[in-house]
């Protein structure tokens, strides 16, 4: 067994450990260092991941671990979003005395995330799924004074152990029918019956309260408004791809064993989702809950994903099959770094705001208004990322949403392109809606200083998002490769 | 060969970039003229090389980009792009030197009054869906801040009606590409998005009906929104009575005429493959262009709105000659129709430019646009007065200037092949000239308005960018053979071995 492929978990196992220690020890304003370590730490471990990116797979464990491309993909997606969240932390919980548990909680909840993307096995699926879920609940509630903090954390609590305990009870049934928990085995004895179909709808409720997919969605916009923005972050760009990474994994096996016409049942699930998470998004004043929203119609997109997959497993064109599935883990990715920039810098206009008091409430639109005059790099990068995730090219949201777009017309889903686009072009009204406010709407007060963690993060997030866009030629042959992984085993 | 076209690019990115960071108006200014000039002296120079013989082959370049799903980087031009990239090129000069009063923001103003020349340009000169698509979203940006920005009091909602009116053309467009794309991958194996290679995939391979149409109508509507035709004008008018002065002329010279260049790049050659009902569906669409927006012009108070619905007239001739162009007849009246439809394309860009430029000194001058409330300027603005009045006859047609010769030839071209259609356009004509004679007559002529009290003649830039604009204008008028022979051999080489037998008779 080659552990040097488990590294990067190792590492921030490790270090979580380390780190929770070192609290106890510190004093709050030496704390920060921490946070520093936990960046190197994950910068370390993300090194680790893009080394080793293109590699055949090889199982782990007793077959539970898989690394492969796509594992490593993922893993590359969860350790972005993880950085970006950090950096950001390092000024958002600058004096809190706690800053130790949070770094601990935010590298276990990565390690949890990780381990779902390499799992072969729907136990090890399912206790990294835990591991996540856990910390993140934690952390979503990490600002125990503020109501809302706690509102959010029980809400998210509550959905994600109901939706647990539905997601164990599809994989107990297909344990039932197929005597293992074993990925491939399931694989190759799953076959089409009623009890299968059941499983599959167990499966498809429980992965679709994760991924946020409409009618799952009730907890995703009160959550993310109330938890702590860093950690909105999280939640969005990172723990819902943990969703979509293992339902990648567990439905291409359940597509290709129980051959029944599931691509009517996603579709129907994307279009509701991308539609209505546009179109609640347009009347929102707050403009995390818009983005809460714009995140459940960005799960919509990346649902298209399923649907063309099994479309076109339907209909023996495994090419477009895998194209189709590199569209969605492009999605992923580029949805992952975008959200997570636009979440920090929402935290960053809360921040401010919080230090000059009399604004309006920390996330209301009008707090943004004439940010172009008072925190002029905030508000080009904010642009910038709203313009990503709106899908304006050159920008990586375009590409990203190009290859899916052009997946479905592929599998001659004409309807479903359709939909999709006018579902692009209804989300540039309320992007846009931000960037007016932001340039030429009044100040509300003078020049605020940007502070450096901040705009690092937000900058990363943007030149990431500019560079995959321009050039996506490596990325994409990552992501087609993964797909091959996937499709192939 | 010398790469003029990704230097030219490379230049405007370089001095958008710059102009953005400037500091102080005088820097922005200065940047954003110098920058915009030399763009414009690289088209010259390449007006100089440009060889008629070698048609897209003109200072093409080709680099693979992301070759994983088969996209270049293929620039080149011919005679539509050409002329179109040199009046892009020109349009956006003389405009850094309108607009050199300019006080608010300056910086950002010019920096996306250079981007804006940038992505109309690349939108002119590239052959790959890709790029050409990324450039045409481009556009959309700096037009949204410049409407939104230093627009007027209704300037949110006609800013977000134009982005979004236009994006949805343009995402529809946009599947139109990717069936296309698909298609050829079907049938050859091979993936790209080479706008050449995927346009003769279009005629050579047996399409069913319905996506043959599909391609054609998705492609059609993001042309003819952006163009616009009515009924889907709307955007336009609100767009322009609340952009800036250099909004509108960028908007109506050049924005516009990338629907135009649309239908002469990309349709044309799909033409024979695509159902005969097209022809009619542009000629109606040209006719009711006409008609109606004749009929609105008179009618309007704004001289702004005037002038913005002049344009969606003149677009409406570009439309007939274009069908005319691809309905059945004799190769001659053809070839003439279609010249004079790209011709159209060049002359209205700077024809409108003068009259939105006067529309945005009387703005500046006198603080209203209403006409009922001007009256007998050439008192108090006589130097301004001659280079309006030039503007609004070369608007309604008359000879010896350039707007003649491409009406003209249009009419003529298209006879022949669509006599009922250039009958009903013929009889707008006393229309057109008389909602321009009315206004003129209101706003220039007659007793001062003591009301406006003491107001000034024409700053000397704003004269400097007038006068230039109008000089090419009778320029063209009378001697319009360096441009017209351009688009002339273009347009031979479509209707000759591109379109030989044309569509259905009428």
């Amino acid at each position: 067994m080659n552990l040097t492929l488990l590294a990067p978990i190792l590492i921030l196992v490790a270090l979580s450990i380390v780190i929770i220690l070192a609290g106890l020890f510190l004093k709050t304003k030496q704390k920060i260092n921490l946070g520093y370590l936990t960046i190197l730490g994950i910068l370390a471990s993300l090194a680790i991941v893009v080394k080793n990116g293109f590699i055949p797979a090889q199982y782990l464990f007793y077959n539970t671990l898989v690394i492969d491309t796509l594992s490593q993909f993922f893993n590359m997606v969860f350790l972005i979003v993880a950085i970006l969240v950090a950096i950001a932390s390092l000024k958002y919980y600058e004096n809190n005395p706690n800053q130790d548990e949070y770094y601990s909680l935010l590298l276990l909840g990565t390690v949890g995330m990780m381990i779902v993307g390499s799992s072969s096995d729907l136990i090890t699926l399912f206790v990294g799924f835990e591991l996540a879920s856990l910390s993140t609940y934690v952390l979503a509630g990490f600002d125990k004074k503020d109501p809302r903090s706690l509102e959010a954390a029980l809400k998210y609590f509550i959905i994600g152990a109901i939706s647990s305990g539905i997601l164990l009870f599809g994989m107990s049934l297909v344990y039932g029918i197929t005597g293992s928990t074993n990925l491939a085995v399931i694989f190759s004895t799953l076959s089409t019956s009623s009890a299968a179909s059941l499983a599959v709808i167990f499966l498809i409720a429980g992965f679709g309260f994760k991924m946020a997919l409409v009618p799952f969605h009730m907890w995703a916009p009160d959550t993310y408004e109330g938890a702590p923005t860093p950690i909105t972050a999280l939640l969005a760009a990172g723990s819902k791809k943990m969703a979509f990474i293992a339902a990648f994994r567990v439905f291409m096996i359940a597509l290709i064993a129980v051959k029944t016409d599931w691509f009517l049942v996603f579709a129907v699930l994307a279009v509701i989702s991308m539609t209505l998470g546009n179109v609640v998004a347009i009347v929102q004043k707050s403009v995390k809950r818009m983005l809460a929203y714009s995140s459940i119609a960005h799960a919509g997109y990346i649902a298209i994903a399923f649907v063309v997959v099994a479309y076109s497993l339907e209909n023996a064109q495994l090419e477009n099959a895998q194209f189709a599935l590199a569209g969605g883990i492009l999605h992923v990715l580029s949805h992952g770094i975008m959200k997570a920039g636009a979440f920090i810098a929402v935290a960053l206009v809360g921040y401010m705001v919080l230090s000059d008091k009399k604004g309006p409430a920390l996330d209301h639109i009008d707090s943004y208004s004439g940010l172009g005059k008072r925190a002029p790099i905030t508000a080009l990068m904010l642009t910038l990322l709203l313009f990503a995730l709106a899908g304006i090219p050159p920008t990586f949201g375009f590409y990203s949403k190009f290859v899916l777009f052009l997946s479905a017309i592929r599998a001659d889903l004409l309807w479903l392109a359709i939909v999709a686009v006018l579902n692009s072009a209804l989300s540039v009204y309320y992007y846009a809606k931000v960037f007016m406010t932001m340039y030429w709407g009044e100040p509300t007060g003078g020049r605020i200083k940007e502070s450096m963690p901040y705009v690092t993060a937000m900058v990363i997030a943007v030149i990431l998002i500019m560079v995959l866009g321009i050039y996506p030629e490596p990325i994409y042959n990552w992501a087609i490769s993964s797909a091959g992984a996937l499709l192939g085993g | 060969m010398f790469p003029y076209i990704s230097v030219l690019l490379a230049v405007l990115l370089v001095g958008a970039v710059i102009t953005f960071l400037t500091r102080t108006r005088e820097q922005a200014r200065v940047v954003a003229v110098i920058t915009t000039w030399i763009g414009f002296g690289i088209t010259l120079i390449m007006a100089l090389k440009y060889d008629p013989a070698l048609g897209l082959k003109n200072f093409e370049e080709s680099y693979t980009w992301i070759p994983s799903i088969g996209i270049g980087y293929h620039v080149g031009v011919d005679g539509v792009g050409f002329p179109m990239a040199l009046l892009t090129t020109l349009v956006s000069a003389f405009c850094a030197v309108y607009a050199w009063g300019e006080k608010l923001r300056p910086n950002q103003f010019f920096g996306l009054l250079v981007l804006m020349d940038l992505a109309l340009t690349g939108v002119f000169v590239s052959l790959d869906f890709f790029l050409f698509y990324i450039f045409w979203e481009l556009t959309l940006i700096p037009m949204f801040f410049l409407i939104g920005i230093w627009g007027g009091p209704r300037k949110d909602y006609s800013a977000i009606k134009f982005l979004i009116y236009t994006h949805v053309a343009s995402v529809i467009m946009l599947l139109g590409i990717f069936a296309m794309f698909y298609f050829n991958f079907k049938a050859t194996g091979v993936y790209t998005f080479d706008i050449v290679a995927l346009l003769n995939a279009y005629q050579a391979l047996p399409l069913e009906p319905f996506w043959k149409n599909f391609i054609f109508a998705a492609l059609l509507f993001g042309f003819l929104v952006k163009m616009p035709a009515v009924p889907f004008h709307t955007w336009l008018p609100d767009a322009h009575v609340e952009a800036p002065t250099i909004g509108s002329i960028l908007l109506a010279g050049v924005l516009l005429k990338m629907g135009g260049y649309g239908l002469f790049r990309f349709l044309l050659p799909m033409i024979p493959n695509a159902s005969n009902l097209f022809i009619y569906v542009i000629a109606v669409f040209g006719i009711v262009s006409i008609w109606y927006s004749a009929v609105a012009a008179l009618a309007q108070k704004d001289i702004k709105k005037l002038v913005a619905f002049s344009s969606i007239g003149h677009m409406g001739f570009i439309s007939l000659g274009v069908a005319a162009s691809i309905a059945i007849g004799a190769e001659i009246p053809r070839i003439f129709a279609q010249t004079g439809a790209m011709f159209q394309l060049f002359s209205h860009g700077i024809v409108t430019s003068v009259l939105f430029g006067s529309a945005g000194v009387i703005e500046h001058h006198t603080g209203t646009r209403i006409i009922e409330d001007l009256g007998g300027l050439t008192k108090k603005m006589p130097r301004f007065a001659f280079l309006m009045v030039a503007g609004f006859f070369a608007s309604l047609g008359l000879p010896g200037m350039s707007g003649f010769i491409a009406e003209f030839s249009i009419l003529v071209g298209s006879y022949p092949q669509l006599p009922i259609f250039v009958i009903i356009a013929v009889t707008s004509i006393p229309v057109v000239a008389g909602y321009h004679l009315w206004a003129v007559q209101r706003a220039m002529f007659g007793p001062y308005n003591e009301h406006l009290g003491n107001i000034t003649d024409v700053t000397w830039y704003e004269f400097a960018a007038l006068a230039m604009w109008v000089f090419l204008i009778i320029l063209l008028g009378i001697y319009p053979m360096p441009i017209f022979d351009m688009m002339n051999s273009t347009a031979t080489y479509f209707v000759g071995s591109v379109l030989p037998t044309g569509g259905i008779v009428p």
